[in-house]
Order: structure tokens, then C-alpha cells, then sequence
């Protein structure tokens, strides 16, 4: 990797020194190890399946703050609408809803300069784009939802890239939920076409009985990369559920490293990504099982069509002692064309021995006798692809507790499968 | 209303249909009788318009209109239907969604407007009971968890609804006991008007006691070697198909 592309980040992390108080070590200590490993390379096996050669090939300036970006609409009744532009936290152009009565919620610097002891928590990462985040961050949202509340409506929170030509955005948000606390966050990114980079992670604690819904619609511009990384742990009976939608980009990651840290704590992360032309989108778990009778269940669908590529990577791990674990995953790919692509790679570590742990991974084409069938009651083959594509994608969506969000992801997903898949009737597409 | 000539269809490379003509008439009930391999199948999804079966020669005129290159979809829309010897399963569609969205696709075919969605339940509600078929069934992903009576009489549901002018019923009378065969032939015959025409394959003369053909075609190897009266059937009951060729 050029030199010039790590001494420009090791010049924009200098140019942040001061700005989030009690950072600076950390941002130091992240260039250095950015500055020693750079970006992976395809023999990387966390990256085997990414093209990353634009990230290795120029570097990103930072995004500047932008004001005239549309907001997009609301797709479900929110309790608080929180606006990031250019990886810059808007906080005139968010609505807080009366969430601030309920809950805290500040811009990541008010919440370091109130204790600058808590930029300890702050974890440096161990993918190289979370270490450049950690070396870059500017921005994010701080969330802290105290004991036993609850917030029933998703908390909405909006990325908007726009007009950021080879710029990027380091987000960073913290999500802390308090013992018995429940909360719906819906991240939404969406952006123009300009060839950004919109790099984000979210680190989450979910306290004892605490209930973490965390969803993610990936709309981003066409020209984008996407990389994200959710850092979770996760307490004694309580429960992280995920779902990550991924449609934009062209190229696009979702990793999360999800931590079972005490007895009963649960996790469910799901996923559905469909990817067009010369799009790729991966997708990567990690679920770690460190303790006794901890459950975790993945489900993920991804559709590629001619050109497109999806990848899976899900790791489950089962520390020594981590009796009565409960682990499943089920990754699923649909290949439209025969220039689509779609890789799994599911591995399990187990040293416990009285554990259950499954996993399944098929890849396949739609169903020819399906499709013949509902051509046979009268439905083109256009709108019988469609119904085949979200009766699959579908099986992704079905722990989404919330009907607006689903629906309004299955629009997505109806609406891409209009946008994408041409319409090739059954005799020509066989 | 159907008429089939000299029909000649490959599957693989192979031929199995080997010059097959029919006539069915509006307002007739024919049965096409035949052993398992005979190619009954392959000429109803022939019918049907099934892209990897493929006509090497011959016709397939319906209401006069050649539709051999027509899509299957466009075929139900000139009011086609073929009952399934092997309804699909498809899981995460739901019969309600899928009976919909069919009727509708039809309606768009025929340049009328969609159904409402209080109007089709209305429909639906009306047929399935007819055909004794739970509404809860219909609920469900098409055909998934049902037994062979249920999705037969899921495929006569959906027949119902749709309302045809020529059904083609391929072994729908295989796998039902006695009171699930009535049910069957009753709607069979509910189906059957002065302006409709059903085409019976099976290899059994049972469904034929219920629903009486008025043609009655016996199968061989691609071809059809005889043609009579419903009398033929219970002639083929009695010798065989041996001795009637
Ligand atoms: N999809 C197929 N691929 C290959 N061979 C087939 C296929 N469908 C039918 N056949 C063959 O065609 C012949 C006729 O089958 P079919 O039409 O199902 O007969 P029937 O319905 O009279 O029992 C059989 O020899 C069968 O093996
Ligand atoms: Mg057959």
C-alpha cells in the first residue's frame, strides 16, 4: 500500500489531536497500528472475498459538513430522528422527539468532554477500517438508555453522504442499555452518487435483561463503500437482535463481532443483501459464546444478480465451559444469472462439549418448477420472480418486531428486485 | 375450443409425444387414459406452455388462437388451467397471496380491473367451502404441509377461482380416498358448463364414475391409439390396455 495514503491519514489524525478530549492516545496509538498493517489484502482471510482496491488505492479526504442534503421520510413512527450528514452529527436538522426526557442522547464530543475517562471504553478495533475509525473518528451519537426504561418506537438514526467526491466519514456511536432497558435502533444510510467512503462502528452494551433491537437499511449511493463493524456484549438474560438490510453500494461490509458475556444472554442477527451489477456486499459474523447456556441464531439470505456478489462469513465460537450453548446459523444465497456470485464460509470453534451448535449454508437458483408453477396460474414471470425473491428474503426479516420496518424493507427489497432484475421471461432466462 | 395436431414434443432430446392429434370441443369432457410413462404429463404441461418441453412439430390451437408461443402465464390469461399431478410447494408465499395476485394477473391480462381485496375473500371463502378446504389451509404457504388430498383440492381451488374455459386436470383423482374423490368430482363438474371444456388425464377408471367424459382416449406410448365413448374406460377396467390396443 502507498506510503502517501498512510502518511495523508497519519496527517488527518494529527490534524484531530484535541478535538475529543481524552482521545489522543488512543487515535495514536490506532495511526500506529493502521500505519503498520494498512489495509488487507484478498490473502487476508477476513477480506478474501472483498475488493478493497480503491481503499488501498487512494486516500479518503474528510467529509466535510454539508447542509443542504435532503432528509429523507420517515418509514415508521419514531421517537427520535437524528441526522448525520457527511458523518457529521446535524443536530438542527434532528428531531429529538421527547426522547430526551426518557433517555440521554449526546454528540460523542459533549459526551467526552463531560468525562474525558470514558474515551477509555472506546475500543481501538481489530479490522483495519475500525482501527482508521478509531484514528479518525470525528463524529457519533452517544445513547444511554438507564435502567428499566423503555423506548418503545425506533430510535432513527439517518446517514446521509452527499456531494463527498473521494471523501469519507468516520462515525462512531455508542449505544449503552441499562439493566431490564429496551430499545429499537433503525440506522438508515443512504447517500448520493459521489465515490465516498462512509466507514462506521457502533459499539453496544446491553446490560443484564436488556433488549437491543439493532436495524440496519443500507441504501448507499452507487459509487459508495460501505464498511461497518458492531461491537457488542451482551448480559446475563439479555438480548441483541439484529437485522442488516444491504442494497447500496458498490462495495459493502457488515461485520459484527457480537460477545455473550454472561449466562443466558442471547443474540439473533440476521441479514439480507441483494446485489446488482459489479456490486459486492459481504457479511460477517462473529458470535463468541463465553459463557454457560448462551443462545445465538443467524439467518441470512442474499440474492446476486448477473455480476453481483454476496459473501457470508459466520463464525461461532464456544469457550471452554460454555455448557448448554445454543448456537445456529443458516446463510442462504439466490443466484439470478449464471455471472452471479455467492460465497459461504461458516466455522465453528467449540471447546465446550455439551453444546448444540448447527449451521447450513446452500446456494442456489431460483426454482424452475416454482416459477413454472405460479407462471401456470396466470403471474408473469417478472412478478413470479418477485414473489420467490421475498418469500426467500423474507425468512431474514421474520424476527423484525416491528411491522412498519419490515414492511418498509420489503418495499426495498421489492423495489430493488423492479430496479435490477430485467425482465427476462422464464423461456428466455432457462 | 382445444385443438391439438400432430403434435410432436422432446424432452432432453428425446421424444416422447409422437404425433398426437385431439379435438375437444366446447361443453366436452374428455379423459385421456394411459400407463404411467405414457406421456400424459408431458402433453398436459405441453399445454401449459412449459419451457423445457419443446414442440418439434405440429399445433396447439385454443378458442381458435394458436398458442404455442405464448408464455404459460399468457396462455391462463386466454383462460387455460392445468391441474398439477404434483402440486409445488413454495414456502414463503401464501395461498391467499399467491390465489390473489393470479386472479388479478389474469384480470390485468384481460384488460379488466383488479379484484378487490374484500371481493376476492368473498370468492375464495365461497369456493373453498365448496371443496371442503379449510380457510385456515389457505392461509398457509402454498401447498407446504399438505397432504396429497389437500393439495389437490387446493389445485381445484384455485381452479375455481380462477374459472377457466378448458381445465386440464392431470391425475387429479391419484392419492384421494373415496369421500376426498367426490369432493374432487363435484368440483369438476361444477366447473363443467356449456361453454367450458375439461380434459380428464388419469389412469384410473374411478374418477370417471363420478365425472362422466364424453370422450374417452387411451395413451400409448406418445400416441393416441384409440378413442370411444365413456364405454371404453370400463373396457380398459376390464381387459387391460394390452388388449384394447
Ligand atoms: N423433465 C423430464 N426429463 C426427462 N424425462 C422426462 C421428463 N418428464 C418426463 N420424462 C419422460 O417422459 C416420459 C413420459 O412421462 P410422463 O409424461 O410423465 O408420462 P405419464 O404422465 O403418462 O406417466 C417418461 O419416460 C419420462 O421418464
Ligand atoms: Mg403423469
Amino acid at each position: 500500500m502507498p506510503e502517501l495514503i498512510k502518511s495523508t491519514y497519519r496527517d488527518q489524525a494529527a490534524s484531530l489531536s484535541g478535538t475529543l478530549a481524552g482521545l489522543d492516545s488512543l487515535r495514536d496509538k490506532a495511526i500506529d497500528r493502521f500505519a503498520e498493517t494498512g489495509f488487507p489484502t484478498a490473502r487476508d482471510e477476513n477480506w478474501r472475498y472483498s475488493d478493497i482496491k480503491r481503499l488501498r488505492g487512494q486516500a479518503f479526504a474528510a467529509a466535510q459538513i454539508q447542509s443542504d442534503a435532503r432528509i429523507p421520510d420517515a418509514i415508521c413512527t419514531t421517537a427520535a430522528r437524528l441526522v448525520i450528514i457527511n458523518g457529521h452529527f446535524d443536530q438542527e436538522r434532528s428531531d429529538f422527539g421527547d426522547l430526551l426526557q426518557a433517555i440521554s442522547v449526546r454528540p460523542l464530543a459533549n459526551h467526552l468532554m463531560a468525562n474525558s475517562e470514558r474515551a477509555n471504553e472506546l475500543r481501538v478495533g481489530r479490522e483495519a477500517t475500525s482501527v482508521l475509525n478509531t484514528a479518525l473518528m470525528r463524529d457519533g451519537l452517544v445513547l444511554v438508555v438507564p435502567a428499566g426504561v423503555e423506548i418503545d418506537d425506533p430510535i432513527e438514526i439517518i446517514h446521509i453522504m452527499h456531494d463527498a467526491e473521494n471523501a469519507a466519514a468516520q462515525v462512531r456511536h455508542l449505544v449503552e442499555l441499562g439493566e431490564g432497558a429496551k430499545a429499537t435502533i433503525l440506522e438508515r444510510f443512504i447517500g448520493d452518487d459521489s465515490a465516498y467512503w462512509m466507514n462506521s462502528v457502533v459499539q453496544a452494551r446491553v446490560a443484564e435483561g436488556a433488549a437491543l433491537n439493532h436495524y440496519r437499511m443500507q441504501m448507499d449511493g452507487s459509487q459508495a463503500i460501505h464498511t461497518a463493524n458492531a461491537a457488542v456484549s451482551v448480559g446475563a438474560g439479555g438480548n441483541y437482535s439484529a437485522c442488516n438490510v444491504s442494497l447500496g453500494a458498490s462495495l459493502a461490509r457488515f461485520d459484527a463481532q457480537v460477545r455473550l458475556l454472561v449466562d443466558g444472554a442471547n443474540a439473533t442477527i440476521d441479514g439480507v443483501a441483494l446485489a446488482a451489477s459489479r456490486q459486492s456486499h459481504d457479511m460477517l459474523v462473529h458470535v463468541d459464546h463465553r459463557m454457560p447456556s448462551t443462545n445465538s441464531d443467524q439467518v441470512f439470505r442474499t440474492v446476486a444478480d448477473a455480476l453481483g456478489k454476496s459473501s457470508f462469513q459466520g463464525k461461532i465460537t464456544v469457550a471452554d465451559g460454555a455448557q448448554q450453548t445454543l448456537a445456529d446459523q443458516s446463510f442462504k444465497a439466490l443466484l439470478l444469472d449464471r455471472t452471479a456470485e455467492a460465497n459461504a464460509k461458516p466455522e465453528l470453534e467449540i471447546f465446550a462439549d455439551d453444546v448444540k451448535c448447527s449451521h447450513g449454508a446452500t446456494i442456489g437458483e431460483l426454482d424452475a418448477k416454482a416459477m413454472f408453477y405460479l407462471m401456470s396460474r396466470g403471474i408473469d414471470p417478472t412478478t413470479a420472480r418477485q414473489m420467490l425473491v421475498e418469500a426467500f428474503t423474507d425468512d431474514a426479516l421474520a424476527r423484525i418486531d416491528n411491522a412498519a420496518i419490515a414492511d418498509a424493507l420489503r418495499n426495498q427489497i421489492k423495489g430493488w428486485m423492479m430496479a435490477h432484475v430485467p425482465n427476462t421471461s422464464g423461456k428466455d432466462a432457462a | 375450443m382445444l385443438t391439438v395436431r400432430d403434435l410432436r414434443v422432446s424432452v432432453e432430446n428425446k421424444e416422447i409425444i409422437k404425433g398426437l392429434s385431439l379435438e375437444v370441443k366446447p361443453g366436452e369432457v374428455h379423459a385421456i387414459m394411459g400407463l404411467n410413462g405414457a406421456g400424459k404429463s408431458t402433453l398436459a404441461n405441453t399445454i401449459a406452455g412449459r419451457d423445457d418441453y419443446e414442440m418439434t412439430a405440429g399445433s396447439i390451437e385454443f378458442d381458435g388462437k394458436d398458442i404455442s408461443e405464448l408464455e404459460p402465464h399468457e396462455r391462463v390469461g386466454e383462460g387455460l388451467f392445468l391441474g398439477f399431478q404434483y402440486p409445488v410447494e413454495i414456502p414463503g408465499v401464501s395461498n391467499l397471496n399467491f390465489m390473489r395476485t393470479a386472479l388479478n394477473s389474469v384480470r390485468r391480462y384481460r384488460g379488466e380491473e383488479d379484484m378487490s381485496a374484500a371481493e376476492f375473500m368473498k370468492l375464495v371463502r365461497t369456493k373453498a367451502a365448496e371443496l371442503k378446504m379449510d380457510l385456515e389451509m389457505l392461509k398457509r404457504f402454498v401447498n407446504v404441509g399438505f397432504s396429497g388430498g389437500e393439495k389437490k383440492r387446493n389445485e381445484m381451488v384455485q381452479m375455481a377461482v380462477l374459472n377457466p374455459k378448458l381445465a386440464v386436470l392431470d391425475e387429479t383423482d391419484s392419492g384421494l380416498d373415496i369421500d376426498a374423490l367426490k369432493v374432487v368430482a363435484d368440483g369438476i363438474n361444477a366447473q363443467r358448463k356449456n361453454d367450458t371444456a375439461i380434459l380428464l388425464i388419469t389412469h384410473y377408471q374411478r374418477l370417471l364414475n363420478y365425472v362422466q367424459p364424453d370422450v374417452v382416449h387411451v395413451m400409448i406410448d406418445g400416441k393416441i391409439i384409440k378413442s370411444g365413448g365413456k364405454e371404453l374406460a370400463a373396457e380398459l377396467e376390464e381387459k387391460g390396455y394390452a388388449d384394447v390396443a
